[in-house]
């Protein structure tokens, strides 16, 4: 039986803690009394996914049999999520490809011949062969590439469709060929409560225009937090555009989520808790530290970036999109749901090296502010963890590194945008439009392998929140003047956080850490 | 500037007290004689158990030393000897779980050839069945071999369910195996008969059985040849196959033996064409990964 979630007030028998330092790692001694939120165990996995898989393709929830829907002669798009999640990416076979290739099984016997495959990558970046062949698999990509396996292309003015305005007035658009299409298999995988539901179709299949409709600083600011569906307006909005997409096109939902087994064996130290640590893990934890410590940062890159996330099968439900996510949250929930009592003056969270954005890439210092403050912050329910005008504590040595492949947006708007002002809403009224139509950029998003041009204005709004909420963020181990540059404060040591935070909050602060990864969502009552 | 820093002694130095603060940290970090305090969750095993192992040669460092030793000596040896030709190693890319590579045997040099022919993934967590009566018979030959093949003792003479045993545990803990079903070189490079334990193997631990045919290993070093001369090989990888439910250790030994027979004559399918139906009911599906789902 799995444990769940815990939290463990320090005291002289805790040992230190870890914490994630970008591509390395550091074992901190928290102040007494100090409390620790550790994630969930990973759950038991399903024996037997592909019996699973079969059964809820068979009795889907308020829809029909997807036997019954598959037609000879019609027109089928099965489309699925990109690499952007899970993180660390999944030791293969991926549970995409699972479920994808019981549809297409299905559709080989219903006789359908126009069947394509769509990567529903929004505005993220387009994946390699490499990386699109190990979502699929080697059956799929050597069956479909490249002419009916294919990534969407947001700014195609011929393969996108306007579909109509929400009753809130937000702009939908939707890839041409899913808008055509009979049917339109949606294959899902649901890491955090973010994602899945309606928020799949509309922004992985839309066009700037539709995704910029929720992807502001407006409606971020009025998510609280946005890992918490019901009182996100991210999620509100996604439902209207997504409702009106169900109207245009048969959507059916396959919906897949995973336990919380991020690490492969090799590093089972980060996934224990520290009062779980035996000898064993002490020694891999010394070892790591000195070859992260020693290591120069591209082959730590190459050696963290390798690792594959023997994650397991939890649930697996198909049919209506609401009554699947419904579902699905529950299962997401169970895994990694903790209860908190209370918050704390100072929160501290190890940023790790890896985020949705910068898979097989460094993370940028615009992305560091958008993991730490952005995700692992909001990963809460009914309030943060941290207080009103609190201190936020990361660790990452934030260096200015980019990956011009990848990221060459970001570089601009690190240089140049974030050189003139840090607050969000100016940010995106003075700037975004203009990167987001910037010819270069653009073409760099649909020929090379860029995320688009206003893509790191949205990892700068996600982070908006905690900007606003935080009294101050300061970023330990971090270069001093890139963590200027993002407008946060830079202590070399946690004591020397805890000291600068001090100045902020008062005398005898009360600290929680969040030790993540594996992901949590603290319930806080 | 001081003089002082950021030289490489300096940089060395602090290297160094860092991992002694590291060590000092750990060492003082956890009270393992002391009670484990009532406020701290109950311990438990958060990540699965490893998978068994079996011998020294299947651990670290050793797995990394052979590593080294097979990119820098035995396969640039191989290389140079005999430029093998591998064909169909799309097989062994396309594998999601152990399996066991059947191979013919007519020389000593087939091992290298074989394991020159994986892909470099499965190469790593190959293992090789080798005679016990043979290179066992001195320990030190038979460490050293390890050392360099990954090889385990396989009995050829008594005591075969016990050896059959500790194989199937090797696969079911997540290693390939090698295994020369006909049990020993052939005298004239002709194949032999199969002998029934690849079958067993098989049915015990549902791997898929990969054919595979060597050509010219035999000139390179046959019986009784102690150093090999130069000659072309071809190493043909044929599709996996599994027994059928209904189908007994003998009847699927005795296919797999028609497998590598027809390797040795067959020439290669071209790639196939038509609709995506017609591909995808001609590619191979995938194992299945924790058991049959039907």
């Amino acid at each position: 039986m799995p444990r769940p979630g815990a939290v463990i007030e320090v005291d002289r028998n805790t040992p230190p803690v870890l914490y994630h330092f970008g591509e390395g790692i550091r074992l901190e001694k928290l102040p007494l009394g100090a409390r620790i939120i550790y994630p969930p165990d990973p759950l038991e996995p399903i024996a037997h996914p592909e019996r699973a898989i079969k059964r809820a393709l068979a009795k889907p929830l308020e829809d029909d049999p997807l036997k019954s829907l598959l037609r000879r002669g019609m027109k089928l798009t099965i489309a699925f999520d990109d690499l952007s999640l899970p993180l660390p990416p999944m030791a293969a076979p991926d549970v995409r490809q699972l479920v994808m290739e019981e549809v297409i099984d299905m559709a080989a016997e219903a006789g359908i011949e126009d069947l394509h495959i769509i990567a529903a990558l929004g505005l993220h970046r387009r994946m390699t062969e490499d990386e699109l062949r190990h979502i699929v698999g080697d059956r799929i990509f050597t069956t479909f590439h490249p002419d009916r396996l294919y990534q969407h292309d947001g700014e195609d003015p011929e393969n996108n469709v306007y579909i109509g305005k929400t009753s809130a007035g937000e702009d939908v658009t939707l890839n041409r060929r899913a808008a055509e299409s009979d049917l339109v298999i949606y294959v899902n995988l649901t890491l955090v409560p973010m994602d899945g539901g309606h928020k799949s179709m509309s922004t992985g299949l839309a066009s700037y225009r539709g995704i910029r409709a929720h992807h502001n600083v407006k409606t971020l600011l009025g998510s609280r937090s946005y890992m918490n569906p019901p009182d996100s307006a991210l999620h509100h909005s996604c439902i209207r555009q997504g409702q009106l997409i169900e109207d245009t096109v048969r959507v059916f939902h396959i919906e897949t989520t995973v336990n919380n087994h991020a690490f492969p064996a090799i590093a089972n130290f980060m996934q224990k808790r520290e009062t779980d640590w035996t000898a064993q893990d002490q020694a891999m934890f010394l070892a790591t530290k000195q070859m992260t410590d020693i290591a120069p940062p591209a082959f730590k890159r190459n050696v963290f970036h390798a690792m594959r996330a023997p994650y397991g099968l939890t649930a697996v439900h198909a049919g209506q999109v609401d009554a699947v996510h419904d579902k699905t949250l529950d299962a997401v929930n169970r895994q990694i749901a903790v209860r908190v009592e209370g918050q704390t003056d100072i929160v501290t969270i190890g940023v790790p090296y890896l985020g949705p954005y910068n898979v097989n890439a460094p993370m940028n210092p615009v992305l560091v502010l958008c993991m730490g403050a952005g995700y692992l912050f909001n990963f809460y329910r009914n309030k943060p963890v941290l207080r009103k005008g609190g201190v936020l504590i990361l660790t990452h040595p934030t260096r200015y590194e980019f990956d011009a492949v990848q990221h060459p947006s970001y570089i601009d708007f690190y240089d140049e945008v974030l050189s003139d002002t840090k607050d969000p809403a100016e940010i995106e009224s003075k700037y975004e439009l203009r990167f987001a139509e910037d010819p270069w950029f653009r073409q760099l998003y649909r020929k090379s392998h860029a995320y688009h041009g206003a893509h790191p204005f949205y990892a700068l709004y996600w982070a908006a929140h905690a900007m606003e909420h935080a009294g101050d963020i300061i970023i330990v181990g971090g270069d001093r003047e890139v963590v200027h540059h993002l407008g946060l404060k830079c202590a070399t040591t946690l004591e020397d956080a805890f000291e600068m935070a001090e100045q902020t909050v008062g005398r005898y602060p009360s600290v929680t850490h969040l030790r993540t990864p594996p992901i949590m969502l603290c319930e806080v009552e | 500037m001081p003089w002082y820093s950021e030289g490489p002694l300096t940089r060395l130095g602090d290297l160094a007290g860092a991992a002694l603060d590291d060590v000092s940290r750990v060492r003082k970090g956890w009270h393992w004689s002391s009670p484990r305090p009532h406020t701290w969750p109950e311990q438990g095993a958060v990540v699965p158990p490893p998978p068994s192992d079996l011998g020294w040669a299947r651990v670290e460092p050793v797995r990394s030393i052979r590593w080294l030793i097979q990119r820098a000596l035995l396969l640039p040896f191989t290389e140079v000897m005999v430029h093998p030709k591998v064909e169909g190693r799309e097989w062994v890319k396309q594998l999601k779980r152990p399996a066991i590579f059947a191979a013919n045997h007519s020389s000593h040099a087939d091992t290298s050839l074989i394991l020159y022919s994986l892909t470099d993934a499965a190469r790593d967590r190959t293992v090789v069945a080798a005679a016990a009566d043979y290179w066992f018979k001195h320990p030190v030959l038979g460490n050293v071999v390890s050392l360099f093949l990954n090889t385990f003792p396989f009995s050829r003479t008594g005591g075969a369910q016990g050896q059959l045993h500790s194989s199937s545990e090797l696969l079911k803990s997540g290693w390939n195996l090698v295994l020369f079903p006909e049990g020993s070189r052939s005298p004239d490079g002709r194949i032999q008969e199969f002998k029934p334990g690849v079958g067993f193997l098989a049915r015990e631990t549902g791997a898929p059985v990969v054919p595979l045919h060597i050509q010219g290993a035999f000139q390179v070093m046959p019986r009784h040849q102690r150093l090999p001369v130069p000659y072309p090989v071809r190493v043909r990888i044929g599709r996996p196959m599994t027994p059928e439910p209904k189908e007994d250790t003998r009847t699927f030994t005795a296919r797999v033996e028609k497998a590598v027979r027809t390797l040795e004559a067959e020439p290669r399918k071209t790639e196939l064409q038509g609709t995506w139906i017609e591909r995808w009911r001609a590619s191979t599906p995938r194992e299945l990964r924790y058991g049959d789902a039907r």
